[in-house]
């Protein structure tokens, strides 16, 4: 239903007069050829959707690609240790999101953060170092970085919804079921002993300051 | 009432498109007329947004006075039209709109085609004043001066240049403007070809090098006078819009060249097309060869430079990994041969 209605309003704009397609090519958006029928992020109507909309998208794609290095941090010290299956049961999925935002940034032209290598280095030195705390650093850093995620995950989805819950159907659908399995591996953190790590708070605290501010950074550039 | 918006919004598209000179009075009447809902208060609210409409139009055109006889006639049809506000109001519509198609309307200008000129925003008529000025570019070279022409050919007063305040910034950027959208025309039809499969696909080198050159063709008529254009748009308050044309002129030539990277690479392939694009433009200010062959060249060579570049980087990574591998083997040899890897 929702694809019929993509199509007829594809149908529509190849109606519409030269002048407002000049419009929509200054808004550089992918009006007439978008490879597929179906997509998970609406046409952005205007320039400032557009800026919203790759905000958004921008600071998810950089959030799953840290998650990545944080996991693949954790697996370089534990990756042989009891607790290296789980882990890397936890990194496949967080590929699994990476892959799908590269796609949806890819389709929708939108300007990935500058600050990649930062994320690559700072992420993987994250996982690297709470992991050799032991397999109890490693879960509470898990848990504090997958808190922050589903928490910033939350603050989208609230923002969309208050925005057009209609329109932003499958985006919201997509970042849901993302926010779910975060969650998903937050509980497992902390279902493996998370909280016995000596320092815990204070852990816990620093990381997702960092993480918030890391969140900020990648929003703007 | 949204589809009466739709309506003068498709009437305000097509007055763009008109030539003008064929009187659109009667082609806007028709087209309002026909989405316009019956409703009385409707065709009255229609009449106030009419009202309403650019009032600024009025500033360029007050040094052309329109003659009183047809403004009269006009406040005649506007009392016809109150007075028949009560019938159907797509009646009323067509009857003014071919009253005012039957008198004698030497300008379409003046404010008794107001029905007319009302539709179209104060962007579209800069942007009509500023293309017919392209023509008298190569006369007065990127100025005031060329604009005034420009908007004299559209029977405008030359006091319209009043409207550009950054003047000769504001034609060069809408040159540039231009002269990108007609590119990514052009790049999109050729992705439509190869998408419906009626042509092969370019290899990247190509593509960039088409593409870049077909852009940069497009400043051959104006080639004479293209230095003073380029130090318009290197002026302070020029600077950041010429970047953000440039920045998305080499974003588009990518995409449609089928870059879908989301890393690093983003950002180092869009650095080297500026380079090359730049550089490239420098050289064909001072190329002065038959169809400026010096600069393909220069173009060609560009690219081939940033396409060795990044095969050679490639072969740096794997042979660096390679090297890596090969140290790691010896260094678990030598532990092997030392004992040291024994578990005891």
């Amino acid at each position: 239903m929702q694809r019929a209605a993509h199509t007829a309003v594809c149908g529509w704009s190849n109606v519409v007069a030269p002048a407002m397609i000049r419009r929509c090519l200054k808004c550089r958006v992918p009006l007439q050829f978008s490879s597929r029928a179906y997509s998970v992020v609406p046409t952005p109507r205007d320039s400032e959707e557009k800026d919203m909309l790759d905000r958004i998208l921008r600071v998810d794609h950089a959030g799953e690609y840290g998650a990545n290095r944080i996991y693949a941090g954790q697996m370089a010290v534990l990756g042989r240790s009891r607790t290296g299956p789980l882990i890397q049961q936890m990194w496949d999925q967080e590929k699994k999101h990476l892959q799908k935002f590269n796609e949806i940034l890819a389709e929708n032209r939108v300007r990935p953060t500058a600050l990649l290598p930062i994320w690559n280095v700072a992420g993987f030195v994250l996982g690297a170092s709470t992991a050799l705390l032991g397999k109890e650093g490693a879960m509470a850093c898990t848990v504090a970085v997958e808190e922050s995620i589903s928490e910033h995950y939350n603050s989208q989805i609230r923002a969309l919804m208050e925005k057009d819950p209609e329109r932003y159907t499958e985006l919201l659908q997509v970042i849901k079921e993302f926010r779910d399995e975060e969650m998903e591996h937050h509980d497992t953190g902390l279902e493996h002993d998370a909280e016995t790590v000596p320092g815990y708070w204070l852990l816990k605290n620093a990381i997702q300051l960092g993480c918030r501010a890391a969140i900020y950074v990648s929003e703007r550039v | 009432m949204a589809a009466l918006l739709r309506g003068v919004r498709a009437g305000r598209a097509l007055r763009g498109l008109s030539s003008g000179k064929t009187g659109p009075d009667r082609l806007c009447g028709a087209v309002v007329a026909a989405p316009t809902a019956t409703t009385p208060q409707c065709s009255s609210l229609s009449r106030g947004f009419h009202r309403a409409a650019p009032r600024l139009q009025d500033d360029f055109k007050s040094d052309k006075p329109p003659p009183s006889s047809s403004s009269t006639t006009f406040h005649e049809h506007y009392q016809a039209h109150s007075a028949e506000q009560d019938n159907t109001a797509t009646a009323s519509h067509e009857g003014a709109a071919a009253e005012q198609a039957s008198r004698p309307n030497t300008s379409y200008q003046d404010q008794s085609g107001e029905q007319g000129e009302e539709y179209e925003t104060e962007e579209q008529l800069q942007a009509r004043i500023l293309t017919a000025a392209l023509e008298f570019v190569p006369l007065h070279g990127w100025s005031m001066e060329a604009i005034a022409s420009g908007a004299e050919t559209l029977g405008l007063s030359s006091a319209s240049t009043g409207m550009f305040n950054n003047g000769a910034g504001d034609l060069v950027l809408h040159f540039i403007t231009q002269c990108n959208s007609q590119l990514t025309e052009i790049l999109a039809e050729q992705h439509k070809q190869v998408q419906l499969g009626q042509a092969e696909p370019k290899a990247t080198a190509d593509f960039l090098r088409d593409a870049v050159e077909t852009r940069l063709r497009m400043y051959i008529p104006y080639i004479e006078s293209w230095p003073q254009a380029m130090s318009i748009l290197l002026l302070p308050h020029n600077i950041p819009d010429s970047l953000k044309h440039l920045s998305t002129l080499v974003d588009d030539i990518w995409y449609y060249a089928g870059d879908r990277s989301t890393d690093m690479n983003w950002y180092t392939k869009r650095a080297a097309l500026t380079g090359i694009y730049n550089t490239t433009e420098l050289v064909m200010l001072q190329d002065s060869s038959p169809d400026f062959e010096d600069t393909w060249n220069f173009l060609d060579n560009r690219i081939q430079d940033v396409v060795n570049m990044a095969s050679t980087a490639k072969q740096v990574q794997s042979t660096g990994e390679a090297v890596v591998q090969g140290l790691m083997g010896a260094a678990f040899t030598l532990k092997n041969l030392t004992g040291l890897n024994q578990r005891r």
